[in-house]
């Protein structure tokens, strides 16, 4: 990633923080994959190509008793307002990032973007997202900290999410990305973790985790992880 | 290395689109910039602008501090979404040399 990039990421990060709503946000996405370097430090693992795009979890019910115009504490950064798909979700967009809002979607799902007015914007809402936040951990950035999904429940939920994309470049960059993530809980010794995170999800998406592995040819990491007996 | 040609791909279709975006930006903003001058030590506005390649001066008048300052901001936000775009439009270029590489990426 550009240093440039980088350094705005930071401030962005920074005024969402100086604006007390930083706690109620989760970093998921391909942003996650850098700064799990922290809580690798000491194993080997490598970081993997960002994108622009910094997904923001938003988890409900969002619990903030004032208003933040999100909008407004960027625009000076150059962001601007963009409107994607049917439903006219909203992005703020850079050249250099594109910030969008996710919920997660329950029940029968909404057909239109969901309303955030604390922040003034909208979100997407999409299925899996209330997996990643079981367990959230935080890290240390440049004086702050932020909430991210624990690693093994980021590349478990890649894994579910793949069997949902469209586009097949995409589905092999969420299964890379997991593999990357999975072999680095390995390397710290924690497939013990993975395995109870694994056993924390409903049986559908346990079988549909185990027949993604056979796919990728990955049946090694199968029976690493004692997955095939569980 | 599939999977960095995968990424130059959606990096390039999201610039395309962020491109349309900061335009819609511009056009929102207002033209010209404002100017100041003094007559007979009064203080009066203009905006000046191209208008089919002839610079022309449009009388504003007096302006309160508020109106100034968002003369200040427009001028301001037209400059950081020039910049803007003229950033984005060397990303588009660099991805689609990229991308259009005999060699996969």
């Amino acid at each position: 990633m550009g240093n440039n990039q980088y350094k705005l990421f930071i401030e962005v990060l920074r005024r969402i923080n100086k604006a007390g709503v930083l706690k109620n946000i989760v970093l998921i996405g391909s942003w996650c994959i850098p700064l799990y370097k922290e809580y690798f430090s000491g194993t080997r693992y490598i970081t993997s190509i960002t994108t622009r795009d910094v997904d923001l979890l938003v988890p409900l019910p969002l619990n903030i008793k004032f208003k933040v115009d999100i909008e407004n504490l960027l625009k000076d950064l150059g962001f601007i307002l963009g409107f994607r798909g049917p439903q006219g979700y909203i992005k703020l967009e850079h050249p250099d990032l594109s910030l969008e809002f996710l919920v997660p979607e329950r029940g029968a799902g909404l057909n239109k973007a969901f309303k955030l007015p604390q922040f003034g914007l909208n979100a997407q809402s999409l299925r899996y997202l209330d997996l990643l936040t079981t367990k959230i951990i935080n890290v240390e950035v440049d004086g702050f900290r932020i909430n991210l999904p624990h690693p093994a429940l980021f590349a478990l939920h890649k894994l579910v999410i793949s069997k949902e994309r469209k586009s097949k470049d995409k589905r092999e960059k969420d299964q890379e990305a997991a593999i990357r993530i999975i072999r680095a809980l390995l390397n710290k010794g924690e497939a013990e973790k993975l395995k109870l995170f694994f056993l924390s999800f409903n049986p559908k998406l346990r079988k549909r985790i185990i027949v993604i592995l056979k796919e990728m040819g990955q049946e090694s990491l199968i029976d690493v992880f004692g997955l095939v007996s569980l | 290395m599939g999977t960095i040609k995968n990424v130059l791909k959606e990096e390039l279709g999201n610039s395309l689109q962020m491109e349309k975006d900061y335009l819609r930006e511009l056009a929102r903003l207002p033209k010209g910039s404002l100017v100041k001058k003094k007559v007979k030590g009064h203080e009066y506005f203009y905006v000046i602008l191209r208008e089919n390649g002839k610079v022309r001066f449009h009388y504003k008048g007096k302006l309160s501090p508020d109106e100034i300052k968002k003369y200040e901001e427009e001028k301001f936000y037209r400059a950081k979404y020039r910049k803007s775009l003229s950033n984005l439009r060397k990303q588009i270029k660099f991805l689609r040399s990229s991308l259009r590489g005999k060699q996969s990426v």
